[in-house]
C-alpha cells in the first residue's frame, strides 16, 4: 500500500526529470518542424501536463482546498483553450 | 488506500505555502500574462505567414537551454523548502543559491538573445511578431531578476538564520514565486518558439 501511494506521489526529483524530458519533447516538435492543429494540440498538451506538475507538486496546490487547484487548473485550461482557438482560427 | 486517502484530506492546507498575500500577487501576475499570451495567439491568427517567417529568426536551442534552466532552478527551490522543513539552515541557503544562478544563467542566455536581436535592427515597432516577442520576453525577463531579487533576500536571511523548522513562511513565499516565474515560461516557450 505504501508502495502505492510513492508511486502516485513521485518525489520532486522524478518530477524533474519528467519535465526535462517533455521540454526535450516541445523541442523536438520545434526541430521537425511539425505544424497544423495536431502538432499544436500535442504541444499544447504538453504545456498542461508540466503545468499540472509544477502547481500541483513544485507549488504544492495537491495538498491545499480543492479551490486553489479549481484556480490554477482553471488558468491553465482557459490560457491553453484560448491559444488553441487562436490557432485553429489561423488555420480557417 | 481509503485511511490514506482521509488522513491525507483532514491534513488538507487551507492555502498554499507562504504569503497569502504573496499568492494574491501571483494569481493577478497570472492573469496578465494570460492575457498577453491569449493576444498573441490571436495577433499571430492575423497575420499566421508573418508569425511564422520571424518566429523562424529567433534562437530555439537558447530557449530550450532557458528552459531547462528554469525547470532546474524550481527544483532546487523545492529542495530549499524541504531542507528548511527538516531544520537544515545551511542546506536551504544552498539550494537557494543554487536556484539563483540556475537564474543568473537564464538572464545571461535570454540577454545575450536579445543583445544579438538589438544588433541586427529588431526593435518593438520592427512588426507585430518582434513587439510581442520583445514584450513577452522583457516583460518575463523583468520578473526573472525579480524572483532572483527575493531569492536573493531569502538565502541572505538563511544565512543569518532567520529561519527554523517552525517559522520558514518567508523560504515558501520566495519559492512559490520563483515557481511562477517558471510556469509563465513554460507555456511562453512553445507559444513563442515552437507553435506554428
Amino acid at each position: 500500500m505504501e508502495a502505492i501511494r510513492h508511486l502516485s506521489r513521485p518525489g520532486p526529483t522524478a518530477i524533474w526529470l519528467l519535465l526535462l524530458a517533455l521540454t526535450g519533447l516541445t523541442y523536438a516538435a520545434g526541430e521537425l518542424h511539425l505544424t497544423g492543429p495536431p502538432w499544436v494540440f500535442g504541444v499544447l498538451a504538453i504545456v498542461l501536463v508540466k503545468g499540472r506538475l509544477i502547481a500541483w507538486h513544485y507549488m504544492e496546490l495537491a495538498r491545499v482546498a480543492p479551490l486553489w487547484r479549481a484556480v490554477l487548473g482553471g488558468w491553465l485550461v482557459a490560457v491553453g483553450g484560448l491559444i488553441a482557438a487562436a490557432f485553429l482560427l489561423s488555420e480557417v | 488506500m481509503e485511511t490514506a486517502t482521509r488522513t491525507d484530506s483532514l491534513t488538507l492546507r487551507r492555502h498554499p505555502p507562504g504569503d497569502l498575500a504573496m499568492w494574491v500577487f501571483i494569481l493577478a501576475e497570472l492573469l496578465v500574462f494570460g492575457i498577453f499570451f491569449a493576444a498573441y495567439a490571436f495577433a499571430r491568427s492575423a497575420h499566421p505567414e508573418l508569425f511564422d517567417r520571424y518566429q523562424a529568426n529567433l534562437d530555439r536551442t537558447g530557449g530550450l537551454v532557458n528552459t531547462l534552466l528554469l525547470i532546474t532552478g524550481s527544483y532546487f527551490a523545492v529542495r530549499a523548502v524541504a531542507a528548511i522543513r527538516k531544520g537544515a539552515t545551511a542546506a536551504c541557503q544552498r539550494w537557494m543559491v543554487a536556484a539563483l544562478t540556475a537564474g543568473a544563467a537564464f538572464l545571461v542566455v535570454k540577454g545575450g538573445e536579445l543583445v544579438g536581436h538589438y544588433s541586427e535592427g529588431v526593435r518593438l515597432s520592427s512588426n507585430t511578431f518582434y513587439m510581442f516577442y520583445l514584450s513577452l520576453t522583457v516583460f518575463h525577463y523583468m520578473h526573472v531578476i525579480m524572483g532572483m531579487v527575493i531569492l536573493a533576500a531569502v538565502a541572505a536571511k538563511a544565512r543569518a538564520g532567520a529561519y527554523s523548522v517552525d517559522e520558514h513562511t518567508g523560504v515558501e513565499t520566495g519559492a512559490a514565486y520563483w515557481h511562477m516565474v517558471d510556469l509563465v515560461w513554460l507555456i511562453l516557450f512553445p507559444l513563442v518558439y515552437v507553435m506554428r
